[in-house]
């Protein structure tokens, strides 16, 4: 097992009359457990050139091992650019779903969109990794976007 | 506007032979822009007593929100690590949060009932959930109803 550990910390002094200081800390652990996770993908570098759905992260076996599904996997996205216009789209579902369809089938070409990272966002959500819920992603633009992910899996 | 800022540090001396050490910072700006998020649901704190599926931002009928790009955070605060939350959007599953887990995203509300984010608690004894989002959307909690 490895201790993996995450922090947040959301601070504003003036989205509200009173400052706003929110932190915390998460150990990753297997589902259930109180045992670390110990696998992950690696952080992985991806430069993106066409507005084009690719699937980021696939469920079932990969290269780096087999994510277990409906576990306790953490995913870590980021949008490693600069820009405040352009952004790219998270999905969960199938690249070769209808872009404008908002509904997710257990099999099929289907998604449900999260939002939008922008250049120097990051995300960090549970991932469930079972059938047609792999992470998609649309970038907003042609020019190279690059994105980094990393996968914490059991 | 505000400026509201979010800070993810991720740490580990032994998942690798080398260490991990990933930190990054960012500010909380409206779709496309560089003006601050300037609305929020405030942080909530739910003892959930149900395994009933809720929606901890409710999209009000007729909202559009699409364009918009918020942030959202959930923990599960529990200190029992068998006990999970199950997290949704729309008919997807984003994931589940055991014990102490957190997750932020960003979230674009679409019509209501279409991307909704639900929790689903595993347990019906009692559970603490935090949750909060930081948007600028428009009907949407608190004065919306969902079903």
């Amino acid at each position: 097992m490895a201790t993996i550990n995450a922090t947040i910390n959301v601070n504003s002094a003036d989205l509200t009359s009173s400052a706003l200081a929110l932190s915390r800390t998460m150990t990753m652990t297997k589902a259930g457990t109180k045992t670390g996770l110990e696998f992950t993908s690696g952080l992985v570098r991806r430069k993106l050139t066409a507005v084009t759905t690719i699937d980021l992260v696939t469920v079932g076996e990969q290269m780096y091992g087999t994510p277990t599904a409906s576990a306790a996997n953490k995913l870590y996205i980021k949008n490693t650019g600069s820009s405040s216009t352009d952004s790219i789209a998270i999905a969960i579902g199938d690249k070769d779903s209808d872009a404008g369809e908002e509904l997710l089938a257990t099999s099929g070409n289907s998604k449900i969109t999260l939002g939008n990272l922008y250049g120097g966002e990051w995300m960090l959500i549970p991932f469930e990794g079972t059938a047609n819920n792999d992470i998609i992603v649309t970038p907003s633009t042609a020019e190279a976007t690059t994105i980094e992910w990393m996968l914490f899996f059991e | 506007m505000a400026t509201t800022t979010n800070t993810l540090l991720l740490e580990s001396t032994d998942l690798f032979d080398d260490s991990l050490s990933i930190s990054n910072t960012s500010t909380c700006y409206k779709a496309g822009t560089t003006i601050g998020l300037d609305q929020t649901t405030g942080l909530t704190r739910l003892y959930a007593t149900s395994e009933t599926q809720f929606d901890p931002f409710p999209v009000v009928k007729g909202a559009t929100n699409a364009a918009e790009n918020g942030k959202v955070y959930i923990a599960n605060l529990s200190e029992d690590e068998t006990e999970f939350i199950t997290i949704g959007i729309g008919d997807a599953v984003i994931g589940k949060l055991y014990a102490g887990d957190f997750l932020w995203m960003p979230w674009s509300p679409k019509l209501q009932h279409v991307n909704d984010i639900e929790i689903t608690p595993s347990v019906a004894t009692g559970i603490n959930i935090e949750y909060m989002s930081i948007h600028n959307y428009a009907n949407i909690y608190p004065d919306s109803v969902d079903s």
